[in-house]
């Protein structure tokens, strides 16, 4: 599915990651966790084809380059990314932006778009199973929703968009553990044989929910341990200080 | 240039008080000529420039033609009144859904010659606002003279029509519509304007609306058929007690347009709203000037402007508030927001207010800026594509200029005609 090798990005000169490696396969759930600043996000912007980094290495995807496609490109092809910091987009109504982008992907990958009705089906089926409140759908996206409701309307779209990989970049920060329940049973009910998990956390909490099949410690822009998911409680108790001292 | 004053004065006497009112008017307007920058109202605009850069041959019409117009240029599918003005000459007037002995309804033309009539709108051609006032004081030709008695609300919309065909072409255009509502009344007017095949005219225009006590008046315009044509239109509303005026403004695809609207609150518990959508591309010119005047308490005035700024369009706003020593309970709002999509485009906004009175609640805000990279990047990791997610982001920009809009039939027929003009521009964004 993923197969990054001996990828360096730098921003502005600075090295953020540095000889990183990482292999996912189908139907996986790996974590990556690790300090503030260790490049998490950076990895999860330059899969998702932010601008701005210079990118050294190699990502494959499904086989494939995947650093040359464009961004809403990498979107069709089923990569996706539940942002951190979910961005507000003044007077565009939540529904018609799920649904131009449900169409989009589905353009993307030869597949018929749906029309409103159709699509009002699929999306109060969606909302329902997530237990979110419907009325968000006719809300400004994102704007003036509270962090708990950003990231269920993040984890709203993944449903909707059925992604091949799915990348969570610090969903559960800022969760109240309802939240962090509808996030993860969100993931849950995704996960199969066709469909891998890369997510990203400071946390053990949300593991608890989700059984990643490895956990990674990212620390200095690499990879300085792989684990079981055990690895995940066992730097809760520890911390990232010992491994970054013995990486 | 080539206007011939004194053969107009020939063929449009009148035997009253208007004869000697139009060379008055003419002389002032020859003393300062067109406006240009170095007047303050109009340092963003230099029309004196403009007409001598794009219509250096501008004469008087010939009023030829007048009743030609295209019946495909009439809006389908919408119940309304209308009233047609070919090259500003009256044509005809429709109001097929009215009790119409509760309007007065007269061709300008008809009033100017009438000298009874006259008297009515007399004082109106002493307000020296500038020099194309005086101008359109001396030449004005034809136009609309309208009256809502009392007691009456419109049960449909009135369009009034401002066609402009081949005959219009290199010609200055000046004419006048008054319209007054009578106490209680009710009317929702939309300006619809349409040039034919690109044609280059002047218009230069003065609208007087008198809204008495505890009338509505809402004021639609839309004049994104215009092409290439030049347009000052001059507004100036006297809102009494307790009534309400609402503008909005649809601003897209015309060389030149300067809006400049006054509205003076004469009597407590009037309220003005001025809102617009201006959505600028190619090289056309777009200023709306206003003059909020709170001469008495407890008015309220708010304004919303919107502005997308493609290739190298340039767009100004420019908005007054002044509120007398007498107005205290002034409510007055003002904000513009302004999105720059082209490095060759420029906005100007320049906000002012004036007040003299000391209990008073007046705000006003101004930001000017480019398309954000993070929301682009946001919408095409969802698949979007960039134009999309361009369109997307201006669409929503836009909307909330969308939302004031408080007739639901007019708010659609505005939608669906922004939606239009987003889905045929090229979004070549720029990035910052």
């Amino acid at each position: 599915m993923l197969d990054i090798k001996n990828l360096s990005v730098s921003v502005d000169g600075k090295k953020i990651l540095d000889g990183f490696d990482l292999k996912i396969k189908s139907g996986e759930v790996h974590a990556i966790m690790g300090p503030n600043g260790s490049g998490k996000s950076t990895l999860a912007n330059v899969l998702t084809g932010k601008n701005g980094y210079e990118v050294e290495g190699q990502i494959l995807y499904q086989g494939k380059d995947l650093l040359i496609l464009p961004i809403e490109e990498r979107a069709q092809k089923g990569l996706f990314m539940a942002f951190q910091y979910p961005l507000e987009i003044a007077g565009v109504n939540t529904n018609n932006f799920l649904k131009t982008s449900l169409n989009a992907i589905r353009k993307g990958k030869g597949l018929k778009e749906l029309d409103s009705l159709d699509f009002l089906k699929l999306i109060k089926t969606k909302v329902k199973n997530l237990k979110i409140d419907e009325k968000i759908l006719n809300r400004q996206l994102n704007v003036g929703f509270s962090g708990g409701e950003k990231k269920k309307n993040e984890i709203l779209q993944m449903t909707i968009l059925e992604p091949t990989l799915a990348i969570l970049d610090e969903t559960d920060s800022g969760l109240d553990i309802d939240a962090i329940k509808i996030v993860s049973d969100g993931v849950n009910s995704l996960r199969s044989k066709e469909r891998s998990f890369l997510i990203i956390t400071h946390y053990q909490r949300l593991l608890d929910y989700i059984k990643p099949d490895f956990v990674h410690v990212l620390i200095n822009g690499k990879i300085a341990k792989t684990g079981c998911s055990e690895l995940a409680l066992e730097l809760d108790k520890i911390g990232y200080e010992e491994i970054e001292a013995s990486a | 240039m080539s206007l011939n004053f004194d053969a107009f004065q020939k063929a449009n006497q009148s035997g009253s008080e208007l004869d000697s009112i139009r060379i008055k008017n003419f002389n002032i307007f020859q003393k300062k000529g067109f406006p240009s920058k170095k007047e303050e109202n109009w340092k963003y605009t230099d029309l004196k420039t403009i007409l001598y850069n794009n219509l250096n041959k501008l004469e008087l019409p010939n009023h030829e033609n007048t009743s030609q117009y295209n019946s495909e240029w009439l809006l389908k599918n919408f119940e309304h009144n209308q009233i047609i003005l070919v090259n500003g000459d009256f044509v005809s007037s429709t109001f097929s859904f009215e009790a119409k002995e509760k309007i007065k309804i007269k061709p300008l033309k008809t009033v100017l010659k009438d000298k009874k009539d006259f008297k009515k709108i007399r004082d109106y051609f002493t307000e020296q606002q500038n020099s194309l006032a005086s101008l359109n004081h001396a030449l004005v030709h034809d136009g609309i003279f309208l009256e809502i008695e009392d007691n009456y609300s419109f049960k449909k919309p009135l369009i009034i029509y401002n066609f402009f065909n081949k005959s219009s072409e290199n010609k200055i255009i000046n004419n006048k519509c008054f319209i007054s509502l009578g106490k209680n009344s009710q009317l929702s007017l939309l300006e619809y304007y349409k040039a034919e095949d690109s044609i280059k005219y002047f218009n230069n225009t003065i609208h007087h609306y008198s809204i008495q006590k505890n009338s509505i008046l809402k004021k639609f315009s839309i004049d994104n058929n215009l092409d290439n044509s030049y347009n000052y239109h001059l507004t100036n509303v006297k809102s009494y007690s307790n009534s309400i005026f609402e503008n909005f403004l649809f601003s897209s695809g015309s060389s030149f347009v300067k809006n400049e609207i006054h509205c003076d609150l004469l009597e407590s518990f009037s309220s003005c709203f001025v809102n617009a959508l201006i959505f600028l591309s190619k090289q056309q010119h777009h200023e709306l000037k206003t003059n909020i005047n709170h001469k008495h308490q407890h008015c309220k005035s708010s304004q919303l402007v919107k502005s997308i700024l493609l290739d190298k369009s340039n767009g100004t706003y420019q908005g007054k508030i002044y509120v007398d020593k007498d107005a205290q309970k002034t409510n007055g709002y003002q904000l513009s927001k302004a999105l720059i999509l082209s490095e060759n485009s420029a906005f100007n906004s320049k906000p002012e207010l004036e007040i003299y009175a000391d209990d008073v609640k007046c705000s006003h805000g101004s930001s000017t800026g480019n398309i954000d990279q993070n929301s682009i990047f946001y919408l095409m990791s969802r698949g979007l594509s960039k134009e999309q997610a361009n369109k997307m982001l201006v669409e929503g920009f836009l909307n909330e200029a969308i939302e004031t809009i408080t007739e639901p039939n007019i708010q659609s027929l505005i939608s669906k005609l922004f939606i239009d003009k987003i889905n045929k521009t090229k979004f070549e964004i720029n990035e910052h």
